[in-house]
C-alpha cells in the first residue's frame, strides 16, 4: 500500500510543478549537452573516455568565475551589461578549458600514442590527469567549499513567470546559451573543414592520415572544441550552484551517460541525450525516496548501466549484428 | 615558426612549464574566501629562506632549477646511452637472482625473518600502528585489485567498495551498527573474518556479474559511477550504517579456541602479526592461482579475449572470479581495519582509496605479485611520511595530486610498473611494436 | 567418409544496420570431409565464419552442428565459447594468438579448458588437478609435434615466423578436442614451401586425427588441389556448390571472379 501511495503522491507532486520541473530539466539538460559534446567527440576519434574531461569543465568555470570577480567585484550586474559580461565570461571560461583540454592531451595522451601504448594505459593516464587537475583545483581554490561568481544576473532574478511559476533569468540564459552553443558545434562539425577532418578521423583514422589529414591538429581541435563548450558550461553552471574542486566528477558522469544514451561519438546525440537525461533527472526528483536527491543520482546511473548492457551504440547509434 | 621547433626551445620550454607547475603544487593554498589568486601568487611570490643565510622569492628558484634540470636533461640525452647500459647491468642481476631457483628459497626465508623482526625495529607505537594501518592493509588491498587489473586486465576503479563491505560487515555483525546484526546475534570479531570476506566476495560477485560484459571502458566508468553512488549511499543513510559520524566501537579481536587463548588490544603489535600472517596466506593463494588453470585463463582474457574464447574460455565467468578473489583480500582488510581501529566511517568509501590502491598496483607493476606488494610498501611509507611529517610545504590533500602525476608519468614512461613480472614487461612491448602504425586499432582499441 | 551431416545451416541471413552480409546462405558440411569456401573479397566468407562460430548471431535461419557423439547444437543464440565446447575449433585471418605467452603456454591454454575444473580445484591442487595438468602438458606437447613446432615451444608466440605462427594457431585450436576445425585463411602471407606444408598438415589433420576441416581460401591452386567439395559465395550468396571440377567450369563462378576482380595473388 505504501509503495503506491509513494507512486501518486510522486505524480501529483510533479503534476503541481511542473512547469518548475521542466524548467530545471531544460536548464541542466543544456549543461549536460554541452559538456557530453567533449565525451563523444574525443571517443569518436580517439575510442577514448576522457576522464579528465569534468576538471576541463571546471577549471573554465572557476575561470569564468575570475573573470566576473574582476569585473564587477561586490556589485551586481544589470540590464544589457550583464549579458555583456555574461559573454566575456563564457568566452574565457571557454578559452580556458580549451587550453587545459589541449594541455591534458599534449601531457597525458600524446605519449602514449607516439609509442602505441594499449588502451589501459589511456585510461589509468586519464585518471591521473582527472586527480591531478581536481587536487589542483581544490589546492588552489579550497576544498569542498563552493566558489561563486559575481552576481552578473541580480540573485534570484526573475526573468518571466507561467501561472505560478517563476522562471529565473540564470535559466533562460543556461538554456539559450546551450542551445546556441550546440548549434555552433553542429555547424563546425557538420560544414567546416575541421569538422571534417574530425568525422574522417573518427571513421577510419589510418586512410584520412593517407590522405593528408593532420591526425595531430584535428585530435587538438577535438579537444579544443569539446573542452569550450564544457568550459562555457561551467560558467553557466557556477551562476547557479557554484563550483567546487569536484563539481566535475559528478556532472562528467551524468554528462557521460547523455552522450552514451544519445549515441557515443554521435555529436547530435549528445544534444538529445544531454536533454533527455536532464528531463528524466529533474521529472525523477518527486520520485526520490524520502526526498533525499541522491535517488536521482541512483537512477540516472541505472539507466547508464542499462544502456551499456542493452544498446551500447545508443538512440542515435547504429546497432550491430556482434554479440560482442 | 622555426624558434618553435628548434628541440632545445622546445626542451626548455616544456621543462619550465613542469617547474612552473611543481611550483604551484608545493606552494601556498588558497580557499574559497580569500581572493581566488592567493594561491598561484603566493606559490610564484612569496619568499622563502635559504638555510637562513638569504631570501628569495619562489619564482627565483623555479627558474635556477629549470636551468639545472635543462642541463641535466641535455645532458643524458647526449651521454644517456652509457647510462642506460648501467642500469641495464643492475636490471640483468636482478633478473638472474629472481630466477635462479637456488636463490629463490633462501632470499624468501630471509623476507620473512625480516617481517617477522621489524617490530623490533619500528618501536615507536605511532610508527607500529601506521605500519599496520597504512602499510598492511593497504598491501593486502593492493593484491586484491591486483587480481582484477593485473591479472585478469580489468580496469576496476571502485574497489574501495569491498574494502569497507569487509568493514561495515564487521561492524554490522559485531552489534555496532544502528541496524541490529543479522538474527539479532553478535559474533565476536574474529569470526567477522571469514563474514567479511564472505560478504566482499558476494558482493563481487553481484557487482560483476552484469557489469563485466562490458568493455574495458565501459566497466572503468560503471564502476566509477557505483563507486561514487555507494559513497553517498552510505553517508546519508545514517540509519543503516551510521552515516557520516561512523559506527560505533568494534570490539577488539579476541581468540578463544580450545586451548589457545588471545585478546587483541591497543597494542598494534598483535594486528601486525595477525596482518603478516593474512599477507602471507593471501600472497601464498594468489600465487596458486596465478600458476594454475584459472591464472593462464585469466591472462589468455587479458592478452586476447576474442581468441580466449574461441578455446572455450568462458570470459563472464573468469572476469566475475577475479572480482571476487580480489574482492576477499579487500573484504579482509576492511575486518582488519575494523579491528583494528575500532571504528568505521564512510571515508572507507571513497572515491580516493579506490584510485590510491589503484597507484600501488600500478607503480609496482600490474600482475606482478612481488612487485605491486614491495611498491605498495614504498609508496605507502613515503605517503605516511609525507603526512605526517609535512615537509617543504607539503599539505595533507596535496597528496592525490602526487597520485595523479604519478599515473601519467607511469604510463608515459614505465606502464608496466616499477618491478614488472617479464610476461608484462613482453606484453607492453609486443603490442606496442605490433601496432607500429595501425593507428586504428591504437585508437579504438578494436582489432580492425 | 561418412554421410551424416556436420554442420546444417539452413537459410541464414545476416545484417549490420543497413548492410545485408549474408543472405539466404545454406550449407551442409559432411563428417570427415575438407571442405572449402571460397569467393571474391567481400563476399561474406569471415562473415559466414563468425556466424558458425557463435561471434556473429544470423537474424534468419539456423545452424546445427552435430557432433560426433551425435549432439546437435544450435549455434544461433550461443556464445562463441560455448560453439567452442561444443566441438567448434577455428583459426582467425589475422592471428590471434597469446602473443606474450610461449608456443607450449598458448596450446596447454586451450588444452586444459575442456573440462571442469573451478577455482576451488585450482587453489587446493590436490591429485585430481595434478593429473589434469599432467595430461594437458601431455596434450600440448604432442600437439606442437603434430604441426611442427616441437622445437620451437619454449619460443615467445610473437616471436615466430609467420607459417610457425599459422601452425600454433592449428595446434591450439586442436587442443580443444573438436570434430571440426575452421581455418580463416590459413595460407595468407605465405611462400609457396610454408604452403605445401600447410596443405599436408591439413591433410594430416582430418586423416590422423579425423578431424573435419572448413577452410577460407583465396589461393586457388591449394584449395583446387585440398578440398573435396566447395561452396562459393558472392555478395552474401551462395552462386555455386560442388567438387573442384564441377566448380572450375561452373559459368558463375567464372563470372563472379573475372567480373569483379581477378583473384588475389599471394606474395
Amino acid at each position: 500500500m505504501g509503495f503506491e501511495h509513494f507512486w501518486l503522491a510522486g505524480f501529483d507532486n510533479l503534476r503541481s510543478g511542473f512547469w518548475t520541473y521542466l524548467a530545471v530539466g531544460l536548464q541542466n539538460g543544456a549543461l549536460y549537452g554541452m559538456i557530453a559534446v567533449g565525451y563523444t567527440l574525443v571517443y569518436g576519434v580517439l575510442g577514448l573516455i576522457n576522464f579528465a574531461h569534468g576538471e576541463v569543465f571546471m577549471t573554465g568555470g572557476f575561470a569564468g568565475i575570475f573573470v566576473s570577480r574582476a569585473i564587477l567585484g561586490t556589485s551586481v550586474g544589470s540590464g544589457f551589461g550583464s549579458f555583456g559580461i555574461l559573454i566575456l565570461c563564457l568566452i574565457v571560461g571557454g578559452m580556458v578549458s580549451a587550453l587545459v583540454a589541449v594541455g591534458v592531451e599534449r601531457v597525458a595522451y600524446r605519449p602514449l600514442r607516439k609509442r602505441n601504448a594499449p588502451k589501459i594505459a589511456y585510461l589509468i593516464s586519464a585518471i591521473g590527469a582527472s586527480y591531478f587537475l581536481q587536487t589542483l583545483a581544490g589546492k588552489e581554490f579550497g576544498y569542498g567549499q563552493p566558489l561563486f561568481p559575481s552576481q552578473v544576473f541580480a540573485a534570484g532574478q526573475v526573468m518571466f513567470t507561467v501561472g505560478k511559476t517563476s522562471v529565473h533569468t540564470i535559466t533562460v540564459v543556461t538554456v539559450i546559451a546551450g542551445i546556441l552553443a550546440l548549434l555552433l558545434a553542429d555547424t563546425i562539425v557538420r560544414r567546416t573543414r575541421l569538422g571534417r577532418s574530425i568525422r574522417a578521423v573518427a571513421q577510419d583514422a589510418e586512410t584520412s592520415s593517407l590522405m593528408g589529414v593532420n591526425i595531430d591538429r584535428t585530435i587538438m581541435t577535438t579537444f579544443i572544441l569539446g573542452g569550450a563548450l564544457a568550459g562555457a558550461a561551467g560558467f553557466l553552471f557556477s551562476l547557479q550552484s557554484g563550483m567546487v574542486q569536484n563539481s566535475g566528477t559528478e556532472i562528467g558522469i551524468y554528462a557521460f551517460t547523455a552522450a552514451v544514451l544519445g549515441g557515443i561519438g554521435n555529436l547530435r546525440g549528445a544534444a538529445l541525450g544531454g536533454l533527455l537525461i536532464g528531463l528524466f533527472g529533474s521529472f525523477s526528483v518527486p520520485f526520490a525516496f524520502e526526498g533525499n536527491a541522491q535517488w536521482v543520482e541512483i537512477y540516472t546511473f541505472l539507466i547508464l548501466v542499462l544502456v551499456l548492457i542493452f544498446r551500447p551504440t545508443g538512440i542515435l547509434g547504429e546497432k550491430s549484428g556482434r554479440t560482442a | 615558426m622555426n624558434l618553435l621547433q628548434n628541440k632545445h626551445v622546445r626542451r626548455f620550454g616544456s621543462t619550465l612549464a613542469i617547474m612552473a607547475v611543481l611550483t604551484v603544487m608545493t606552494g601556498t593554498a588558497g580557499t574559497a574566501t580569500a581572493p581566488p589568486t592567493t594561491g598561484l601568487h603566493g606559490s610564484f611570490m612569496e619568499h622563502v629562506s635559504y638555510f637562513g643565510l638569504f631570501g628569495a622569492p619562489r619564482w627565483t628558484v623555479m627558474l635556477t632549477l629549470t636551468i639545472v634540470v635543462f642541463g641535466l636533461a641535455t645532458a643524458l640525452s647526449t651521454y644517456g646511452s652509457k647510462l642506460r647500459k648501467q642500469t641495464a647491468k643492475v636490471t640483468a642481476l636482478r633478473q638472474r637472482v629472481t630466477s635462479n631457483p637456488a636463490l629463490k628459497w633462501p632470499f624468501v626465508a630471509a623476507v620473512i625473518i625480516l617481517a617477522l623482526l621489524v617490530p623490533k625495529f619500528v618501536t615507536q607505537n605511532f610508527w607500529q600502528y601506521l605500519l599496520v594501518e597504512q602499510v598492511g592493509v593497504w598491501i593486502l588491498l593492493a593484491l586484491g585489485l591486483n587480481v582484477v587489473v593485473g591479472f585478469t586486465g580489468l580496469l576496476d576503479l571502485g574497489f574501495a567498495a569491498f574494502y569497507a563491505i569487509g568493514a561495515y560487515t564487521t561492524a554490522w555483525e559485531t552489534g555496532v551498527l544502528p541496524m541490529p546484526a543479522l538474527f539479532h546475534h553478535t559474533i565476536p570479531t574474529l569470526w567477522a573474518i571469514p563474514i567479511g570476506i564472505g560478504a566482499a566476495m558476494l558482493f563481487g560477485v553481484l557487482l560483476g556479474t552484469p557489469t563485466l560484459r562490458l568493455r574495458g571502458d565501459y566497466l572503468a566508468i560503471v564502476t566509477l559511477g557505483f563507486a561514487l553512488i555507494i559513497d553517498d549511499f552510505v553517508e546519508t543513510q545514517a540509519g543503516v550504517t551510521g552515516g557520516g559520524q561512523g559506527t560505533g566501537q568494534i570490539p577488539h579481536f579476541s581468540l578463544n579456541v580450545g586451548f589457545a587463548h588471545f585478546q587483541w588490544g591497543l597494542d598494534p603489535i598483535p594486528y601486525y602479526y595477525l596482518c603478516l600472517f593474512f599477507v602471507g596466506l593471501f600472497i601464498l593463494i594468489f600465487l596458486s592461482l596465478e600458476h594454475s588453470r584459472v591464472g593462464r585463463a585469466w591472462v589468455a582474457i587479458r592478452e586476447d579475449e576474442v581468441a580466449a574464447e574461441s578455446v572455450g574460455i568462458n570470459p563472464l565467468k573468469y572476469k566475475v572470479m577475479a572480482f571476487a578473489v580480489g574482492a576477499a583480500s579487500g573484504g579482509f582488510g576492511g575486518v582488519l581495519t575494523g579491528g583494528l581501529i575500532g571504528f568505521v566511517t564512510p571515508t572507507l568509501f571513497q572515491y580516493q582509496v579506490s584510485v590510491n590502491v589503484l597507484v600501488l598496483v600500478i607503480f609496482g607493476g600490474m600482475g606482478s605479485i612481488w612487485g605491486v606488494a614491495i611498491g605498495a610498501i614504498v609508496l605507502q611509507v613515503i605517503t605516511s611520511y609525507l603526512d605526517n611529517y609535512q615537509p617543504w610545504g607539503y599539505q595533507l590533500n596535496d597528496l592525490y595530486m602526487y597520485i595523479g602525476a604519478l599515473l601519467i608519468v607511469m604510463m608515459i614512461f614505465r606502464p608496466a610498473g616499477l618491478m614488472p613480472s617479464s610476461r608484462r614487461k613482453r606484453e607492453f612491448k609486443e603490442f606496442e611494436e605490433n601496432h607500429e602504425g595501425h593507428i586504428d586499432e591504437v585508437l579504438t582499441g578494436e582489432q580492425v | 567418409m561418412s554421410n551424416d551431416l556436420i554442420f546444417d545451416v539452413d537459410n541464414i541471413t545476416l545484417r549490420f544496420g543497413g548492410v545485408v552480409s549474408l543472405k539466404g546462405v545454406s550449407l551442409q558440411m559432411k563428417r570427415g570431409e575438407i571442405l572449402a569456401v571460397i569467393g571474391p573479397n567481400g563476399a561474406g566468407k569471415t562473415s559466414l565464419f563468425n556466424s558458425l562460430t557463435g561471434v556473429y548471431q544470423p537474424q534468419e535461419g539456423t545452424i546445427n552442428f552435430i557432433s560426433h557423439e551425435g549432439n546437435v547444437t544450435s549455434v544461433i543464440g550461443k556464445k562463441a565459447h560455448q560453439v567452442s565446447r561444443a566441438g567448434v575449433a577455428r583459426t582467425f585471418q589475422a592471428s590471434r594468438l597469446f602473443g606474450a605467452l610461449t608456443t607450449f603456454e598458448n596450446v596447454k591454454i586451450a588444452a586444459e579448458n575442456h573440462e571442469g575444473l573451478g577455482l576451488v580445484g585450482s587453489l587446493v591442487k590436490g591429485p585430481a588437478t595434478r593429473r589434469g595438468e599432467r595430461e594437458s602438458d601431455a596434450l600440448a606437447i604432442e600437439l606442437l609435434k603434430f604441426v611442427g613446432l616441437g622445437k620451437e615451444a619454449g619460443k615467445i608466440a610473437n616471436s615466430l615466423s609467420y607459417g610457425a605462427r599459422r601452425r600454433l594457431e592449428i595446434a591450439r585450436g586442436l587442443a580443444t578436442g573438436p570434430d571440426v576445425l575452421l581455418l580463416d585463411e590459413p595460407a595468407a602471407g605465405t611462400n609457396p614451401t610454408e604452403k605445401l606444408e600447410l596443405a599436408e598438415l591439413i591433410r594430416k589433420v582430418r586423416d590422423d586425427r579425423g578431424v573435419s576441416v572448413l577452410l577460407i581460401e583465396h589461393d586457388m591452386k591449394l584449395v583446387m588441389s585440398l578440398a573435396e567439395r566447395l561452396y562459393v559465395l558472392n555478395f552474401g550468396s551462395v552462386i555455386a556448390t560442388g567438387t573442384p571440377d564441377e566448380i572450375r567450369s561452373n559459368p558463375a563462378v567464372i563470372d563472379a571472379y573475372l567480373g569483379t576482380t581477378h583473384e588475389e595473388t599471394n606474395a
